[in-house]
């Protein structure tokens, strides 16, 4: 028995000719959003902060680690004195850690300098004048060398805090040990919400999607009628939700962007502080682009799933 | 490639309603028939099994050898792509122009742009609407939609042309000429079948006749 001829073969289609409806189904898209400026930029802006948020969180927890990796290696100590100890144990602490090899700068902060030091970082200068006596204690700051191994630091610590003169020893390590735990928790906290305010993206590109569908049920009812295909009839909807996911991942980018503007001023008084200079990283082009990506896959979930939702069951008028 | 049969067909509604009751007819390919029946008789049904929109609850609706209701919902759609369907209502685009309606079904195959206008206009030449082509409907009457609405149905050359009342809004000299393109089409080899309640013109166009009766063949002519 020969094989049966198909009675309905498909209709020949030219070369290009689905790039060509694809290009079609884009620019129909477009003007379909341009027509609804202000509820598609309500849109945007939706998606934008969810997207936003764990992207702000990326960068502060990648920022942080880098001001940790950049102090790698610049480990010291603070040893302070009483008040009123005056300067000479300082000096004579100093002189001995000096001489030790693992240390590679030592100085000595009079109670003077210390006040002036005060006296610049904030704005009570009027409040210390009416002190009769200057509250604040001597104190020795070291800089150890590059790689010196953290029981050396405690071994160095314990050494200091023998002097009877030494109030309190700090290690700066316990300072970075902290920003490290932030720095983790920030990077949990980032995933959660990339998770949450993901899902969150992907549930307002849905709900527009199925309202551009419900706007346009006539017209698909009319495309299955005369043939159109799931893949046809859904098309449209599939190029909102990555408009819509797209145009959302620009505006997070552009809100990233102003709050690191907007933060780059307090941080680097901050860091100079601690003799850091500020060297905000993260937000480039890759980052940028990384938005515009998860933006445009979470609009074609969304729409996927919108589409897919109402569109079984329609069928032609 | 145009024939049609219904075998021993019935449709149950979810409500209990059966609109058709064993119904068993064969038409030929190139033939022009008319259902013709009263309101609820079972005609929409007849045209809508034949149209892929519902299923049988029992036998077997045939076009060129192949049963329909067992096309997978992959297949459908090219089934459907060469049919050409006129509702009462055309159904038609009304934010979109009369060239942008005849034109949909070629766009759903793919057909290029150049190709689009080379079908389009020789379908709204064929029902006198050349010039209206950048219209929109809303601009159009009663009359010139149903014609917009057989453009639409006839630019992919189809097979089969079903038509459910498409004279129902119309005045008798505007019926009989969309009857005339009908009968244009069916010249040309066209398997037409069409719904109506209008004995008059059916009677007037002597072609052959279904006559259903609250879902079951009640005879017929031809």
């Amino acid at each position: 028995m020969g094989r049966q001829t198909d009675p309905w073969p498909a209709h020949a289609r030219p070369a290009f000719a689905t790039v060509r409806d694809h290009a079609r189904v884009a620019g129909e898209s477009f003007y379909f959003v341009s027509s609804r400026v202000g509820a598609s930029l309500v849109i945007w802006l939706l998606i934008g902060i969810a997207l936003a948020l764990p992207g702000g969180l990326y960068l502060i927890e990648r920022n942080l680690t880098g001001a940790m990796d950049r102090w790698e290696g610049r480990v010291g100590l603070s040893v302070y004195f009483e008040p009123g100890s005056g300067s000479a144990g300082a000096q004579a602490l100093a002189a001995r850690l000096e001489a030790m090899e693992e240390t590679e700068r030592v100085w000595v902060v009079t109670p003077e300098e210390a006040l002036e030091e005060f006296r610049g970082d904030t704005e009570v200068s009027d409040a210390l004048d009416l002190l009769e006596d200057n509250p604040l204690p001597a104190s020795v700051r070291v800089s150890l060398a590059e790689g010196v191994p953290s029981a050396t630091v405690s071994r160095l610590a314990g050494e200091a805090s023998a002097d009877e003169a030494v109030e309190e020893v700090v290690i700066e390590t316990t300072w970075l040990e902290r920003l490290a735990a932030i720095a983790a928790a920030v990077e949990r906290l980032g995933w959660m919400l990339a998770g949450l305010f993901g899902l969150g993206a992907a549930l307002v590109t849905l709900s527009s999607v199925r309202l551009a569908i419900e706007s346009r049920l006539e017209e698909l009812r009319v495309q299955k009628l005369v043939g159109g295909t799931d893949a046809f009839v859904r098309r449209p909807f599939l190029y909102l939700g990555i408009i819509y996911g797209v145009g959302g991942g620009v505006l997070a980018a552009v809100l990233n962007a102003a709050a690191l503007l907007a933060l780059e001023a307090p941080l680097r008084t901050l860091l100079e502080g601690y003799g850091q200079d500020l060297e905000l990283t993260g937000l480039d082009h890759i980052f940028a682009g990384a938005l515009l990506g998860v933006g445009a896959l979470l609009g074609v979930c969304g729409a996927m799933v919108a589409s897919r939702q109402r569109l079984r069951g329609l069928e032609p008028v | 490639m145009g024939s049609v049969a219904f075998r021993n067909v019935t449709k149950r509604f979810a409500n209990g309603h059966e609109a058709l009751k064993n119904v068993t007819v064969e038409v030929d390919e190139g033939t022009m028939a008319f259902i013709r029946g009263h309101s609820g008789a079972g005609k929409t049904t007849f045209l809508r099994l034949l149209l892929g929109i519902e299923s049988p609850t029992r036998g077997q609706v045939v076009v060129n050898g192949v049963d329909i209701g067992k096309l997978s919902r992959r297949r459908l759609p090219r089934y459907r792509q060469h049919l050409g369907a006129v509702f009462q209502d055309a159904h038609l685009l009304m934010h979109r122009t009369v060239f942008e309606n005849v034109a949909l079904p070629l766009r759903v195959t793919g057909v290029g742009k150049r190709d689009i206008g080379r079908r389009v206009r020789p379908a709204l030449e064929r029902v006198g609407l050349l010039e209206q082509e950048a219209y929109l409907p809303v601009f159009l009457s009663a009359g010139e939609r149903q014609r917009v609405g057989i453009a639409r149905a006839v630019v992919n050359r189809p097979k089969v042309l079903l038509a459910d009342e498409p004279t129902g809004n119309l005045d008798p000299h505007l019926s009989r000429d969309v009857m005339r393109l009908f009968l244009d089409f069916h010249r040309v080899g066209t398997t037409v079948i069409v719904a109506s309640h209008d004995h008059g013109l059916i009677e007037s166009l002597g072609m052959r006749v279904i006559e259903l009766d609250h879902g079951t063949l009640a005879g017929g002519r031809g």
